[in-house]
């Protein structure tokens, strides 16, 4: 057998492109992911250059309030009609793109597609990540917020959990004495579920790394899912989950 | 039916052309990866497969080429059918695998004989099994960039405008006909095939394919042919040593499917059974389609002749012609095939192979040694024929060029017709050496034509193997 020699980012780029395309044939309104625009916008700029010189495309997704998955692309034009790609980077996280990242993000934009409209639930979006990130890195909390709640007031009673300093404000301590038995997982503030939640690991598959509080009706944005993937495979996340530990 | 409108082999060609279309619009991507050699497709779908991330990905953008599929054969498979059935030619319709391994090659050897070959398209087939029994999306696209690629090398050859029509691909699967047509041949092969197990192990009261799984509980695949070896077996497997291979070969591919059962019972069983199922499949869609049962592997052949009964001298000799002795065939190129037609050789070749055999020797021969044997005579023959033609006619050449001119020319100068004795005119002369130059070109015309045409192709795949 001859060995087939895969280029990740050219083959990964053309499977992705094709998706792209029959996309577009379905729904001439499909916006495809910023890479894809930024890529775009690159090659656009392309036709401005010299040999030798670079074009740098650049495309987010979100509003002017609120941006979300910032991306740059960078390419060089070379003799003839060649193109090097020199860099693709994520402007949140700051973060060349490696390649099998780049691949993670099609694939979450292809599962994404699948879901109809411009949200997911927390459900849906947890089973996109671990559909694409291997090893079933996450969880939807759901319904076992109460014993998650339950579980974190028995850990703090016995003085089993240390919060940390940059929690132990006033305002946090303003914020938890505010909640009362019957408080409904929905009223409480983000970084307090993220915290009871968060106990619920040592109950769950030791896979588990991120577990997502969010109420389970909640609607994240698309682009939120992306977010996530990006913050968990190369942001600060990253720095305390080992990826390559084995199921 | 399409309300008696006539489809013209224009309109199958359109539709082929968009069936290549969505086929590239999906894996365009990749096709830039299948190589020169004739295998090329398999290696790509093992290597597209092995590729974690870039398989995922595939996998996961090409999630809805099923619902593509079944929706452009919804469209279009009526007028394909349509067009097929009204074909006044010998066709031959393919079963016993999703397509033959290397399709061109089979192609190449099949169109020798028969107008137009029919075969499954793998694309449907496979995307159905996915559905159906395919649990490993590995294995699933494994086989679908495999069959799909298989398919691919034949796109100039299907999409030819020449009048060929060497190859056709539709949907064929028991969930495209009605559901009472569909029961009952389900019940008919279910009973069939209780049959036969009870004949091949002796054993009486089995009353379902569950049923035959649990009488041979517990057997290896090694006790099963030690009950079955005295049996009406495909000659493949009364060879031990075939029968171990292939059903561990089988029970291995199992473990990539929906069947939680890997015992040998398990696998022999539900081989044997789908085997039953199947030749009711390609019986009923041979009907339909007016066409002749064609096969590449003596297995399935078996069954099919079990059931049916081997159906006569065309069936035979097309299927005779898959055996490994005629694999030098495959070294003509696919293109050649289109000159057979241009020259209007294939009656001729159908003639030259069918010489000695006749239906009844062909129902005769289960095995299809003699049918075989015999072509293969044939082929010497005609091989034989063409090189003695070749030469005699070499030879007329060279008589004329080397005597009939020069002497001709020779005596005309002395003013006599040689033989006759005669006065002659300049003008008369000038004639006659005319004539023997155009009978020499005619003659080198023939003989070239004769060295280059198909049976010439053919002498020199067969001398080269």
């Amino acid at each position: 057998m001859n060995k087939i020699e895969i280029n990740f980012l050219d083959d990964g780029m053309k499977i992705f492109l094709d998706y792209v395309i029959r996309q577009y044939k379905k729904n001439p309104d499909y916006n495809p992911h910023p890479i894809i625009r930024a890529f775009k916008n690159a090659l656009s700029g392309l036709e401005k250059v010299k040999q030798g010189e670079n074009s740098m495309g650049v495309s987010c997704n979100g509003s002017e309030d609120k941006i979300y998955d910032p991306y740059c692309v960078v390419l060089k034009k070379e003799e003839g009609d060649a193109i090097v790609v020199q860099e693709i980077r994520n402007m949140m996280v700051n973060k060349t793109l490696p390649l099998d990242m780049m691949i993670i993000i099609f694939r979450i934009q292809i599962q994404l597609d699948k879901i109809g409209g411009e949200t997911v639930s927390p459900q849906q979006m947890v089973d996109v990540l671990n559909k694409v990130i291997p090893g079933n890195r996450f969880y939807a909390l759901g319904d076992r917020w109460k014993e998650a709640r339950d579980l974190f007031k028995k850990k703090l009673e016995e003085k089993k959990i240390s919060l940390p300093i940059n929690v132990k404000d006033n305002k946090f301590i303003e914020e938890m004495s505010a909640i009362k038995e019957d408080t409904p997982w929905e009223d409480y503030p983000n970084n307090i579920r993220s915290l009871i939640g968060s106990v619920l690991k040592e109950k769950l598959d030791k896979n588990v790394r991120i577990i997502i509080t969010s109420p389970k009706n909640s609607k994240i944005e698309k682009c939120k899912v992306f977010d996530s993937a990006t913050e968990f495979l190369l942001g600060k996340t990253s720095e305390y989950v080992n990826l390559s530990e084995e199921n | 039916m399409n309300d008696n409108k006539i489809i013209t082999r224009e309109t199958v060609r359109k539709i082929y052309a968009e069936y290549f279309e969505l086929i590239d619009d999906f894996f365009g991507s990749i096709k830039h990866h299948l190589g020169e050699e004739e295998d090329s497709h398999i290696d790509l779908g093992i290597q597209m497969a092995s590729y974690p991330l870039i398989s995922d990905l595939i996998l996961d953008a090409i999630d809805d080429f099923s619902f593509e599929i079944e929706k452009f054969w919804a469209e279009h498979a009526n007028t394909i059918f349509d067009y097929i059935s009204a074909q006044n030619t010998l066709k031959c319709l393919y079963s016993g695998n999703i397509s033959p391994v290397i399709l061109e090659n089979f192609v190449k050897k099949s169109c020798l004989y028969v107008d137009s070959i029919i075969i499954a398209d793998p694309a449907f087939i496979v995307t159905s099994m996915q559905n159906e029994v395919i649990s490993d999306s590995k294995y699933y696209l494994n086989k679908l960039v495999s069959y799909i690629f298989n398919l691919w090398k034949l796109k100039d050859l299907i999409l030819s405008e020449a009048e060929n029509d060497i190859i056709f691909i539709l949907p064929i699967s028991l969930n495209l006909v009605n559901p009472e047509t569909k029961k009952t041949l389900l019940d008919k092969g279910r009973k069939d095939f209780i049959d036969y197990f009870e004949k091949i192990t002796g054993q009486k009261g089995i009353a379902s394919d569950e049923d035959a799984i649990h009488y041979l509980k517990g057997k290896s695949i090694e006790e099963i042919f030690d009950i079955i070896k005295d049996s009406p077996l495909p000659y493949f497997f009364k060879e031990k040593n075939n029968f171990l291979s292939f059903f561990s070969d089988f029970n291995e591919v199992s473990k990539l499917l929906t069947i939680d059962d890997n015992s040998a019972a398990c696998g022999f069983v539900t081989y044997i059974f789908s085997q039953f199922i199947r030749t009711k499949e390609h019986n009923l869609f041979c009907e339909k389609l007016l066409a002749e049962p064609i096969y590449d592997f003596e297995v399935p052949w078996f069954f099919f002749g079990y059931e049916y009964g081997y159906t006569g001298m065309d069936s035979s000799i097309a299927t005779a012609l898959q055996k490994e002795k005629f694999d030098w065939i495959s070294k003509i190129p696919i293109k050649a095939l289109g000159r057979l037609r241009e020259e209007g050789r294939l009656d001729y070749m159908r003639m030259m192979m069918r010489n000695g055999i006749t239906d009844l020797k062909a129902k005769n021969d289960s095995e299809l040694i003699k049918i075989s044997s015999q072509i293969e005579t044939n082929f010497k023959e005609a091989f034989e024929k063409q090189k003695a033609e070749i030469s005699s006619i070499e030879k007329e050449v060279s008589k004329i060029l080397e005597r009939d001119i020069p002497i001709t020319t020779a005596v005309n100068l002395l003013g006599v017709i040689p033989g006759i004795g005669n006065a002659v005119s300049f003008a008369s002369m000038v004639r006659d050496i005319d004539k023997s130059l155009e009978k020499t070109m005619d003659l080198q015309t023939i003989a070239k034509n004769k060295r280059g045409n198909f049976i010439n192709l053919l002498i020199k795949s067969y001398e080269q193997d």
